[in-house]
């Protein structure tokens, strides 16, 4: 008797977890998943400038190789990425370093480091926008008035990309240094007492103990960033919308322009589960190195 | 002795140098955005740039007469409210079953949209809602958005329901509570202050959130985010009121994350990292 009783309240108790999640899973399903589905559908469909749309088989695919705004945006994309992390892990370490030797860091300075990523990338754009601008701009007014030559920043094809990254590295260098900062405090005690007594310099401390203890927090914040970097949109699109010409259009922007400019849904789709695959893809390499950094 | 109390001294300016370098550097974009806006429109483009000047607030009063910001920001508030009440709505039931269970793969699968591209999503949304004849609708701009913040309920709650004690539950089993009793009466109560900052950050990033809104709003749905766009396009040389616009579009999630600052960072990494 007690059995069947115990298999009821276990069934119960299953279909109650099922209840639960129910909402969540079929949201997800609709809002997510199918649309995934039919987004590879899409990507093997050709749409004619009158808005008919036929079969392709692979077309799209071949289309992506012989496309050079494609390769174009591929290397824009990469760029940006390796330039924005890379500027990101350095002044994100030396953040955390500096926070972490300050002891006390009372509750309005912490807001005041959270501002930046905090607030959206747009208004980011919007107040950049200002203060860079080539004739007008504070920026340039600053590097004059240290004798330095006054950049075109977002107008330069040269420069665009350099000035994103910058832009993008305020905003989240100190999400990183935060992120960081948790991995440090986290660190056991013990191990800088052994190296003081070892009477090791704090640059050795650093270099041997600290630096290599710390890797797998920094491989996360590289995760964390990466999915945001190769997918990135927003800054972009406000300033430049990918130029000037197409200096900064990179494969999300392109992938953009080409669904709801041109409406030609099949290449976009081809584009955007292409870039998918490279987000995933980073995100799979990164995760194997923190397995491989972890201690 | 006395030497090694100077290099300490030293070190600890050193250090505080370098504090307030980067204190400069990370609040001074943002208090030139904040001046700017106060300032006379005259001012705002003079060059070399002015520190001093006379506030004023006609650059506010310009934003609300030539453009209907007071409607944009209600269009935002609409969806961004709507959109985390739906997270919440959908995410807590969600974590509080995976925790429960460990049967993870419904919390990796909305996962996906933290990672994938949104035009990816916005392509085929497009598609569909424009069939059923829901594009610029306040319901397709919910739905989009409950995307981004359905993982940050999840994400932010599953480690709260992870830490309660098996026994809490199994004691209230004893006493033939159903499991979503216990959910209601027990568990939510205990994290509490989860839901408060996986409300807020989903808040934060619905409000922030741009590119599904520039294709899914139309002319009277459109959300302030979207219409920042229009505003740099029409006043490109009307600076005060563009800063202005942008300092009254980051006030709500700068004020709701100061709330939260201490929890914030763990909550962001999704669980990645426990801060």
């Amino acid at each position: 008797m007690s059995a069947t009783a115990a298999t009821s309240t276990q069934d119960r108790q299953k279909l109650e977890m099922v209840a639960l999640s129910a909402p969540a899973v079929v949201f997800t399903v609709a809002m997510i998943a199918f649309p995934v589905v039919y987004t590879i559908w899409l990507g093997f469909q050709t749409f004619s400038s009158t808005g008919k749309q036929s079969f392709a088989g692979l077309a799209n695919y071949s289309k992506l190789i012989s496309d050079y705004e494609f390769w174009h945006g591929l290397w824009i994309t990469i760029a940006l990425f390796v330039l924005s992390l890379v500027l990101q892990l350095v002044f994100g370490v030396w953040l955390a370093l500096v926070l972490f030797h300050a002891k006390r860091l009372p509750g309005i300075v912490r807001s005041l480091f959270i501002s930046p990523f905090m607030m959206p990338p747009v208004v980011a754009g919007m107040m950049w926008l200002v203060i860079l601008d080539p004739s007008l701009g504070a920026a340039n007014y600053i590097l004059q008035s240290f004798g330095l030559p006054p950049s075109d920043w977002l107008a330069s094809p040269t420069w665009v990309i350099p000035t994103v990254a910058l832009i993008d590295s305020w905003q989240w260098t100190p999400y990183v240094a935060l992120i960081v900062l948790g991995g440090l405090q986290s660190l056991p005690p013990s191990v800088y007492e052994a190296a003081q007594i070892d009477g090791a310099s704090p640059f050795k401390t650093f270099q041997r103990i600290t630096l290599p203890l710390l890797l797998p927090t920094i491989v996360t914040a590289a995760i964390l960033r990466s999915v945001d970097l190769l997918r990135f949109f927003d800054i972009i699109y406000i300033t430049t919308q990918g130029g000037p010409g197409n200096a900064s259009n990179t494969l999300n922007i392109y992938g953009f322009r080409v669904g709801f400019e041109f409406f030609n849904f099949g290449y976009a789709s081809a584009l955007m589960l292409t870039l998918t695959a490279i987000v995933f893809g980073a995100v799979l390499a990164f995760n194997r190195l923190r397995g491989a950094v972890a201690w | 002795m006395n030497d090694a109390a100077n290099t300490d001294r030293w070190i600890r300016w050193l250090n505080t140098m370098q504090l307030v370098l980067a204190g400069v550097l990370i609040m001074a974009p943002t208090v030139w955005m904040v001046l700017s806006s106060f300032k006379p429109s005259f001012e705002v483009t003079a060059y070399p740039p002015t520190l001093s000047f006379s506030p004023t607030l006609e650059n506010y009063v310009e934003l609300t007469r030539t453009t209907p910001f007071l409607s944009y920001a209600l269009n935002s508030l609409i969806v961004t409210v709507g959109s985390t009440t739906l997270g919440l709505v959908f995410g807590i039931p969600a974590a509080f079953a995976v925790s429960w269970t460990r049967i993870t793969w419904p919390a990796i699968l909305t996962l996906a949209a933290r990672m994938a591209p949104g035009t990816l999503f916005l392509l085929p949304w497009y598609v569909m809602f424009r069939q059923i004849g829901m594009i610029g609708s306040y319901t397709a701009l919910i739905l989009s958005h409950a995307v981004i913040t359905l993982p940050i309920v999840i994400w932010v709650l599953l480690p709260s329901f992870d830490g309660i004690p098996r026994s809490v539950f199994e004691a209230a089993q004893v006493d033939g509570c159903s499991v979503t009793r216990i959910l209601w009466r027990i568990a939510l109560p205990l994290v509490a202050s989860g839901v408060a900052v996986s409300a807020i950050l989903a808040f934060v990033f619905s409000w922030n959130y741009f590119l599904f809104a520039l294709v899914l709003s139309n002319g009277d749905t459109k959300t302030l985010i979207a219409a920042a766009f229009n505003f740099i396009g029409e006043g490109s040389t009307q600076w005060g009121a563009l800063m202005a616009a942008a300092t009254l579009i980051a006030l709500p999630p700068l004020v709701l994350a100061a709330l939260v600052q201490r929890w914030l960072v763990s909550g962001l990494t999704l669980g990645a990292v426990k801060g």
